[in-house]
């Protein structure tokens, strides 16, 4: 009875030696999207936004609440009505993949995007332009708040007078001073953003743009006069809930908001993967200047696609490059 | 049968609460650790106590990627440091002291003079390779040798029938001059990285002119500079990369024993996985693609990073890379990066080399134009001009990392 009992507790302190250290070896190796390592503050008694985060909704497509469509670029249908369009060819070929989603909008308010009337007019163009003119389609740096809704995963990496964010999308990334720095030399696609801390609130103001840039791909815009106040609140460890207020006297007649939720990707092995669309969008941008035209067509069993480029002549070349 | 019930119960019970105590212990003894180890640079720790690596990093001083021919020793003396640069700053750089002969395409070639190209101070170190000793990059193996004469030779081919090989300018690349060449209707060898004698689309043209040259590794830093913006968090450091004229580029690094990614998923920028040792980050960096290309290496290499914080002001960066199908054995090579100061803010987060790109079109265009004037008898063979940027007077200097 009494070797057991000694054999039994040197035992268990074997046992609790081994274990104590897998604890401890865990605990101080691992740190990454799992629960028991991502604390929900940092040292600075901040709510901790560092991780992997998505928004899920259909902002990217159309900020405004909208019905679902059947493409994001349409032509009229045997019917006059708007209801009744069809896609149009850029994007026929892929049926119902290509189809716009409906969306109950992210717009506050009565949900409308304040445009001037002139502005208004510009923005129908871009849409019915999608093609030509959405800076996504060409892999542009897609400028705040695009980039934060955009159907990629970003990576935060928050330190202590820094957050940096880091997009998938093109490995384009900002850098979130909470300390005072000089702005940047010239106009930016992706702004300057300045945060600071009211509470458990991050507020971000982002300025200093160069207006090239869409807030989707319906078309909707900005001028280089945009100013931001970004608002990120936690709703929990693994959502933000995050809201911008939008200002440009060129192109709207107030400012306006939009809010959604921004969630944690919780795989636990989830890390950010490359999408250098740089090079996926080389046919694109410059197969219409090749020697010998690379894309031509595409047959299946019920429709043939014929692609022909055309060179816009002299400086208008350029233009498609500029827009 | 209750008492030994009672007994294991206790056992147990008793396991449970001496693991709490030794993890507890175990885990304040790490940190009690780390501090004693670092009591002397605690303005060197984040604040959640791991070695900070933070803030806009750049690489003042030119040290060339190998050590020069002739030099045995791994640092110069002050002496011989002033030497160089007096020697540097009355030489060529980027041609403001050669002229081409005017109206002559050389003349008007050439993008970059010493106005725009920056001049950095000599390093006390004679080479970034550390390893071999030699400090010279290793032989390459022999496969790799024949694959870059493979591609040498197409792209000497192109040039046989330019004027720069016609007049034995340094641009011929030691080709010789004759007809156009038949490979001017194929395919280079392989996947180019590097300019070829033609434009008939945009893989002709250099991952440069295509604005996706920033790649790792990283060891450039010649006329356009290279600056980096590090920030942490617990589990991952973010590293922007400011580096070829708006190339530049954002790379996560998780901190993290998680394997790497399966093995058929392949990136321009590999797959990091980074792990603390003492005050050293190290970077394990796998699954290139073979789109990327350093000296020879593509989907088989791989790269090792000790990042680590050398004091206040300074940050070394050792990479040891290894690719057994291209180099006979692995190499070392060392970076020192100098602390920028956080207010002036100088680093570029736009890379915008893309969204400028008017040179890239604007050359397929130009060839486009000559093709058609050669057609219809109106121009001369595109094929004798060199747009392989070959044309330029640049001077060299002799240290200088390209």
């Amino acid at each position: 009875m009494r070797n057991w009992n000694k054999g039994s507790m040197v035992g268990a302190v074997v046992a609790t030696a081994i274990v104590s250290t897998v604890i401890a070896v865990t605990v101080t190796r691992t740190a990454g999207q799992s629960p028991e390592t991502r604390p929900a503050r940092t040292v600075d008694d901040k709510p901790n936004f560092s991780g992997i985060w998505q928004a899920n909704n259909e902002a990217h497509w159309d900020l405004e609440a909208h019905a679902a469509r059947a493409g994001a670029v349409m032509q009229e249908g045997v019917y006059p009505y708007d209801f009744a369009k069809v896609p149009a060819a850029p994007v026929l070929a892929l049926g119902a993949a290509a189809g716009v989603p409906g969306s109950i909008g992210v717009v506050e308010g009565d949900g409308r995007i304040p445009y001037t009337p002139e502005a208004a007019a510009i923005k129908q163009e871009n849409g019915e332009n999608w093609i030509d003119r959405d800076p996504e389609l060409k892999c542009y740096l897609p400028g705040i708040p695009r980039a934060m809704y955009m159907p990629y995963p970003f990576q935060i990496v928050q330190s202590t007078n820094k957050i940096h964010m880091a997009y998938a999308f093109s490995s384009t990334a900002r850098t979130i001073h909470l300390d005072e720095v000089a702005g940047p030399p010239d106009y930016t696609y992706m702004g300057h953003s300045v945060g600071r801390w009211e509470g458990d609130t991050l507020v971000v103001d982002v300025t200093d743009f160069n207006g090239k840039n869409w807030f989707d791909r319906a078309g909707n815009f900005h001028s280089e006069a945009l100013r931001l106040e970004e608002r990120f609140t936690p709703i929990s460890p693994d959502a933000i809930q995050y809201e911008v207020t939008i200002e440009d006297p060129n192109v709207f007649t107030r400012p306006w908001r939009i809010s959604m939720p921004i969630y944690r990707r919780l795989e636990s092995n989830m890390q950010l993967l490359e999408y250098r669309c740089m090079e996926f969008a080389e046919e694109f941008l410059y197969g219409h200047l090749r020697k010998e035209p690379l894309v031509t067509r595409w047959e299946g069993e019920t429709i043939i696609v014929d692609i022909t480029r055309k060179i816009p002549q002299g400086d208008a070349l350029y233009d498609w490059y500029r827009k | 049968m209750h008492n030994q019930k009672l007994r294991k119960l206790g056992a147990v019970a008793l396991m449970a609460v001496v693991v709490g105590a030794m993890t507890y212990v175990s885990q304040t003894s790490t940190s009690k650790l780390e501090a004693a180890q670092t009591e002397q640079s605690n303005a060197l720790l984040t604040p959640w106590g791991e070695p900070d690596l933070q803030g806009i990093w750049s690489v003042e001083l030119l040290v060339p990627l190998e050590r020069p021919n002739g030099v045995t020793t791994e640092f110069y003396t002050e002496e011989q440091v002033a030497e160089l640069d007096r020697e540097r700053a009355n030489g060529s750089v980027f041609g403001n002291h050669v002229r081409a002969e005017r109206g002559s395409e050389a003349d008007v070639a050439g993008a970059y003079n010493a106005v725009f190209t920056s001049q950095r101070p000599t390093g006390r170190r004679t080479g970034m390779v550390i390893d071999p000793p030699d400090g010279k990059v290793p032989p390459l193996t022999p496969e790799a040798r024949a694959r870059q004469t493979e591609l040498f030779e197409y792209q000497a081919a192109l040039l046989q029938n330019t004027v720069v090989c016609r007049d034995g300018l340094d641009g011929c690349i030691g080709g010789t001059y004759g007809p156009r060449s038949p490979l001017r209707d194929q395919q280079p060898p392989y996947y180019s990285t590097r300019n070829i004698n033609r434009a008939n689309g945009p893989e002709d043209r250099s991952l440069g002119e295509r604005c996706m040259s920033g790649n790792l590794p990283n060891f450039r830093g010649g006329f356009t500079g290279i600056h980096y913006r590090i920030v942490q968090s617990p589990g991952a450091v973010t590293i922007f990369y400011d580096v070829g004229q708006g190339q530049g580029f954002n790379r996560v690094i998780p901190i993290t024993d998680a394997p790497h990614l399966p093995a058929h998923v392949r990136q321009w920028w590999g797959d990091s996985r980074g792990r603390w040792e003492g005050d050293t980050l190290v970077v394990d960096v796998t699954n290139f693609s073979g789109k990327t290309e350093f000296r020879g290496a593509r989907e088989n290499l791989r790269l090792i990073e000790r990042w680590r914080r050398t004091g206040p002001e300074t940050l070394e960066v050792v990479s040891t890379l290894e690719d057994s199908t291209v180099w006979t054995r692995p190499w070392t090579v060392v970076q020192d990066f100098a602390k920028q100061p956080e207010a002036p803010n100088r680093i570029y987060y736009e890379p915008r080399c893309h969204e400028g790109n008017y040179g890239l079109p604007g050359l397929l265009i130009g060839s486009r134009a000559e093709d058609e004037a050669f057609a219809e008898g109106r121009g001369r063979d595109p094929g004798t001009r060199c747009i392989a940027g070959c044309a330029s007077p640049e001077g060299r200097d002799p240290l200088a990392l390209r």
